[in-house]
């Protein structure tokens, strides 16, 4: 099996990384490295990047460190934030759900005119009557107002302020 | 060429200045800034420069530099001295690489490798490109965690437990994979006019 390392590997890079290969080094580590096929290939690509990785090293464009961490500073608070709000939220959810099902139940449970009216739309689907919706609907504002609106504004605003609270997240 | 969307999330001065009033949420970091500050100004040009020949795209190096910074001080780790400080630092950078070549790799091949880098601005400018140019080409015939092992080895001049450790491979693992990778290195940049010479 043929060795994939040689005991003079090391010295070698080192010579080139130091810019010493070749005129600065030792003539029986050249004489090593002619007839060595790992010290040879070490040459040859270290010497490449070698010649290369200085100006790429110039070209670099990179940030100031101040920058960075500034940068840093700031996304790591805003994400501790996010993780500080991401139960609320959902708590805000599931509270949400929760209330309006218990409400639904209810208002169903208990609303014999609810039920009844229930019963009607069930009976009546085939022939919808506009004028007696309207006056269903009257007649439920003027019985159940206070119900009515409570049950609109947690439809409407409590998901716009989920919808606002997660928006500024 | 039309501007591309940087890989990750900058912070924008609005959120800047919306995030600098939550001053009661804690974000201290393991390292303090003038110590951060040292550590960045000696590596930044580095890294840089490996995660440009790693993912063969000057725009991707610098993105996954600022992540690479990031994710370092938010991992908050205590280190024993700079070189494990730095093994660190090129593994997150490694692993970043590797992330973003496989996101684009399902997205589109926005990383070809090499196509830009030799886009050389400054330094002795003819010699500098084509020397680079050639690195480049050959670079790019090999994979990924080739040209990392190789830069890392030859370039930056780290030992196998330093290359082992940014890699996440054995050593004994890495010398045969090593050996191989310089193999087919030198072959490619000796068939270029001026390739490496003893």
């Amino acid at each position: 099996m043929n060795p994939v390392e040689c005991a003079f590997e090391s010295e070698v890079l080192a010579a080139v990384l130091q810019s010493r290969w070749p005129e600065r080094v030792d003539s029986k580590l050249r004489a090593h490295a002619a007839s060595c096929s790992i010290c040879s290939e070490v040459v040859a690509v270290a010497g490449a990047f070698d010649g290369s990785i200085e100006a790429l090293r110039a070209s670099a464009e990179v940030p100031d460190a101040s920058r960075i961490w500034w940068q840093s500073q700031l996304r790591a608070r805003r994400e501790a934030v996010q993780a500080a709000g991401r139960p609320i939220t959902t708590v805000q959810v599931i509270a949400f759900a929760c209330a309006v099902g218990l409400l639904g139940a209810c208002f169903g449970a208990t609303s014999t005119w609810f039920q009844s009216a229930l019963e009607r739309i069930a009976s009546n689907t085939a022939g919808f009557d506009f004028a007696a919706f309207l006056t269903a609907a009257g007649t439920l504002f003027a019985e159940h107002g206070a119900l009515v609106l409570g049950l609109v504004a947690i439809v409407f605003v409590v998901p716009t302020a989920v919808y606002l609270t997660l928006a500024r997240d | 060429m039309t501007k591309r969307a940087p890989m990750f999330r900058d912070t924008t001065f609005n959120e800047l200045s919306r995030t600098s009033t939550l001053a009661d949420v804690a974000t201290e970091f393991v390292m303090d800034e003038d110590a951060f500050r040292g550590f960045y100004d000696r590596n930044a040009r580095g890294l840089w420069a490996y995660l440009a020949r790693v993912t063969g795209s000057r725009e991707h190096a610098d993105d996954l530099l600022q992540e690479t910074f990031y994710r370092f001080l938010r991992a908050d780790a205590t280190h024993e001295s700079e070189t494990h400080r730095r093994n660190s630092l090129y593994r997150i950078a490694t692993n970043l690489a590797h992330d973003a070549r496989r996101q684009s790799a399902v997205r589109a091949p926005v990383i070809s490798a090499g196509e830009e880098i030799e886009n050389i601005s400054s330094g002795d400018q003819a010699g500098a490109t084509e020397r680079s140019a050639d690195v480049t080409w050959a670079l790019k015939t090999l994979k990924p965690r080739e040209r990392a092992m190789l830069w890392l080895a030859y370039a930056e001049g780290a030992s196998h437990d330093e290359i082992a450790g940014m890699l996440g491979i054995r050593v004994a693992s890495l010398k045969p994979m090593l050996f191989r990778a310089r193999q087919k290195m030198a072959a490619l940049l000796g068939r270029k006019p001026d390739g490496g010479k003893l």
